[in-house]
């Protein structure tokens, strides 16, 4: 018989998606869970026509009235109801162009629509950008709504002078803005006075004196309660990580494959981010470290335009040229659902709260349990993302102090962990504890032995045991360590007993600090 | 056989190893009756070589014999349903790899609103309508030699309307804006490496994709054994089997490539047969001719005299073919133009998606 291949799809939790696509139409993507894993098509909105066509779209996500905002080739933005698709307001954004010529030229790009609301009155808010630069901010009060004039509160400004907007990204507590694009550094906006408060600075040429211009796809904000740190990614495949608190070049940049990226989203664990590129690669990059976690297999052949994290459940959804909306499990990388939906997708957005009105009181369980097991997890990687910021702060602190502006961002890590930390007293206790012994070393100024058990010792050993003539003189230093370390046992012990595992990268870490260190004394 | 299982038998008792071989056998053999067990011997099983060949000689004759009397049995049958007049047994279809394709949701259908929609949309539409007459620009990578100059003017002659300008050391960017202010619809860059060309690119001009396709396979005319030469009618165009959605707009960008109303005078046809994911290109004039059917000249055996006034006219098609004749299979289609830093694909190539022989794209 013929060998047919199967997707084994463990399939994918209860969810509502909206895809946009470039004939203007919306389809609704639902996953049920009565029968379960297959998502698949139940709505499509609107009517087939190139010239209205979706270029964003954004929705605000709320469990009364919630509203989808997309901006159309057209200039057109309008606000839909996500539950039935009826419309609810239409503006013409681009009507400060003196002619319709001109605003062809100048279509919309980008479109956020914030989820808070002012006052009731208020149907929605949005901030649209235009190629041009030409930035934007709208109510629209719900009496004109109907009438689709314009729209009383505006304001305009201009993001740019010269280049092409890609992308705007607005952060979570949303008074902050970010821009980017072809020609145009990040730059940063507060939107509450309309002002510029930081722009990146383009990295220095290479080696071989050779400038890139900047050319950024993708950009969003790496943790919810933090405006100042900012992934931004760029069309030479590059994700690249901006502290605004610190300095306007890149903290850390990292190389992705060959092709463009061309979509980004942050993980709400803080420092995890899912890139898509244009050649229909998906992956994971830990921005802490600029490691890459993993890639997205699955048949992707199609550029991706749109990714997208559910807020609750640990999954993300991605849709692109392809004409495919996929549906990825974070945590296994694994491809729980992928639907076929006929045209190329140019955005995709996910309903949060459709499960609440799941009917099947199965499925909400399930959820819960789900949505349980998620924090939970969430909450171990808080843990461990402490203990492995504490460490790199240590091996920073342990290294000379040339690198000032690095141990500087780990500081800043550092403290942003220290806010976190407030709501947990008693992990708050275990940091006091292991800043203290941090403080020790630097004192000591020596090198911090974290290993417990013998083998991890012996391997330290043997790598000490490259360096001849210190050697000794490192074994002295490690028994006093471990008197001291035994005191630091006592207090983690205290704090928490599933500490283990942290432990071994710790001392993963101090071991590779280690071998640092003895090069640097062979080179001396 | 009965010897042959005499001879098996002690030993197999004898010996352990083997004893438990026989009752795995057995076990995976155990739908069939026990008597039936000596014919379950094997040639694989048999060490000695000559035993071995004669018995495997053996199987395989009955085998043959099986199937011829199959078929005899299938022909009577066919035969006898003719005699009393009923519907003839269903042919059994052989299973080939393309009808046992695994089934794949993208494939278009012919109710699909959505498609039609789409099609309207799309880059080709404005030369599929008539609206624009199509123009080709043809050129070449860099150094163009070998079989690539002559494989260019035969391309010219296949496709109308359509121009070679020479590459020079220009980039690809910029023939693609020359070609764009100069209203060519589309570009087509055909690629040489080792004196042979070896891939095609065609651009769809002002924004529509880029389709890079690997090339094999090239016979020029000349090496076509009676070929004709072909006139400069508009030829008629024939797209096999472009099932997908990503078949279709390939399809619809190989169309877009000839004018939309041929000149059925010319008799010339310009193939493009996609099977297995491989688009086999021909081009063929064609000919319908009255001729003596040979069944005449049977009468004739028989009448000799006036069978020459009764023979029958038949209408016959005879093909020729002319013009190259190569295979092109798709690698990658990029969204716009040429672009390799930044662009786009729809669909890439990717060694990842090769996990079944039953799955194909187009």
């Amino acid at each position: 018989m013929p060998r047919t291949t199967v997707v084994e799809s463990p399939g994918c939790p209860p969810l509502r998606a909206l895809t946009t696509d470039i004939l203007g139409l919306v389809k609704v993507v639902e996953a049920r869970a009565r029968p379960a894993g297959a998502a698949k098509v139940v709505e499509t909105w609107g009517a087939p026509d190139a010239s209205r066509a979706i270029v964003a779209a954004s929705l605000a996500g709320r469990a009364a009235d919630p509203v989808l905002a997309v901006a159309r080739k057209n200039g057109v933005v309008e606000l839909l109801n996500p539950l039935n698709g009826d419309a609810l307001a239409a503006v013409k954004t681009v009507q400060y162009a003196p002619n319709d010529s001109d605003a062809e030229v100048d279509p919309l790009v980008t479109l956020h629509l914030f989820t808070r609301q002012a006052s009731d009155s208020i149907l929605g808010t949005f901030i649209a950008c235009t190629d041009k630069g030409k930035a934007s901010i709208r109510s629209i009060t719900k009496e004109n709504a109907s009438s689709s004039s314009d729209v009383r509160p505006s304001t305009t400004w201009d993001v740019c002078s010269g280049g092409n907007v890609q992308f705007c990204s607005v952060d979570h507590g949303e008074s902050y803005a970010m821009f980017g694009g072809k020609g145009i550094e990040v730059n940063l906006w507060d939107i509450t006075s309309y002002s510029k408060i930081w722009s990146a600075k383009s990295p220095r040429a290479n080696s071989l004196g050779i400038f890139t211009r900047p050319w950024f796809t993708a950009g969003t904000f790496l943790c919810e309660d933090d405006h100042r740190k900012i992934v931004a990614c760029t069309n030479n495949h590059q994700v690249r990580l901006y502290d605004t608190a610190l300095q306007r070049r890149p903290a850390i940049s990292v190389d992705f494959r060959e092709s463009p990226i061309k979509a980004v989203a942050a993980d709400p664990n803080g420092h995890d981010v899912y890139i898509g590129t244009g050649t229909g690669d998906l992956a994971s990059f830990d921005m802490r470290t600029g490691k890459l976690l993993g890639c997205y297999i699955g048949k992707c052949s199609g550029s991706i335009r749109s990714i997208v994290r559910h807020p609750e459940l640990p999954l993300i959804a991605s849709c692109g040229l392809d004409s495919y909306l996929r549906i990825w499990d974070t945590n296994t990388r694994q491809l729980l659902s992928a639907v076929f939906l006929k045209q190329h997708l140019t955005a995709v957005v996910l309903d949060a709260y459709f499960s609440i009105e799941e009917p099947g009181e199965m499925g909400s369980k399930e959820l819960e349990s789900s949505r349980e097991a998620e924090a939970e997890v969430r909450k171990e990687k808080k843990k461990k993302s402490k203990i492995i910021e504490e460490a790199e702060a240590e091996a920073e602190v342990r290294k000379e102090k040339k690198k000032k502006k690095s141990k500087i961002i780990a500081e800043d890590e550092d403290g942003s962990a220290g806010e976190e930390k407030k709501k947990k007293k008693s992990k708050a206790i275990a940091e006091d504890g292991d800043a203290a012994a941090a403080a020790a070393e630097v004192q000591n100024g020596k090198k911090k032995k974290k290993s417990k058990t013998i083998n991890e010792d012996q391997e330290e050993v043997g790598v000490v045991d490259h360096n001849d003539s210190d050697g000794e003189m490192y074994a002295r230093k490690e028994r006093k360590k471990k008197k001291s370390r035994t005191i630091e046992e006592d207090e983690e012990r205290d704090s928490d007993g599933e500490i283990c595992t942290p432990k071994r990268r710790k001392s993963g870490e101090s071991s590779k600090c280690l071998k640092k260190k003895s090069k640097k004394q062979q080179i001396a | 056989m009965a010897k042959e299982k005499k001879r098996k038998q002690p030993p197999s008792d004898a010996a352990p190893p083997t004893d438990g071989e026989g009752e795995g056998r057995r076990e995976r053999k155990g739908k069939k009756p026990k008597r039936a067990k000596a014919d379950v011997i094997l040639p694989s099983q048999i060490k000695n070589k000559d035993k071995r060949s004669e018995l495997h000689a053996k199987l395989k004759r009955e085998k043959k014999a099986q199937k011829r009397a199959l078929a005899r049995e299938r022909d009577q049958a066919a035969r006898r349903a003719e005699e009393l007049g009923e519907q003839p047994p269903e042919r059994q279809v052989p299973r080939t790899i393309e009808n046992t394709r695994e089934p794949d949701e993208t494939v278009c259908r012919p109710d699909d609103q959505e498609l039609f929609a789409g099609n309207d949309a799309d880059e080709f539409n404005a030369v599929l309508k008539q609206h624009i007459t199509p123009k080709v620009l043809i050129t070449t990578c860099r150094f163009n030699s070998g079989r690539g100059p002559a494989f260019i003017e035969e391309l010219m002659q296949v496709i109308p309307n359509s121009h070679y300008v020479k590459r020079g050391t220009y980039e690809l960017k910029k023939i693609v804006e020359y070609a764009k202010n100069r209203d060519f619809t589309s570009l087509i860059v055909v690629h040489t490496n080792r004196r042979e060309p070896d891939a095609l690119l065609i651009i769809g001009l002002p924004d529509g994709p880029t389709a890079h396709f690997k090339l094999s396979k090239l016979i020029l005319r000349k090496d076509i054994k009676n070929h004709g030469n072909p006139t400069s009618h508009k030829p008629e165009l024939v797209l096999n089997n472009f099932t997908t959605r990503l078949g279709h707009r390939v399809g619809r960008m190989m169309q877009s490539l000839f004018p939309q109303d041929p000149n059925f005078r010319g008799r010339r046809v310009v193939t493009f047969h996609n099977q297995r994911d491989y688009i086999f290109f021909r081009h063929h004039r064609y000919i319908f001719e009255t001729k003596e059917k040979k069944v005449a000249s049977k009468d004739k055996k028989a009448k000799a005299s006036e069978s020459k006034t009764k023979s029958e006219k038949e209408v016959i098609c005879r093909l020729q073919e002319c013009g190259p004749r190569f295979t092109l299979k798709l690698l990658t289609l990029q969204h716009g133009t040429f672009d390799t830093k930044s662009g786009e694909y729809e669909w890439v190539h990717k060694p990842d998606m090769d996990t079944s022989r039953r799955r194909f794209f187009l």
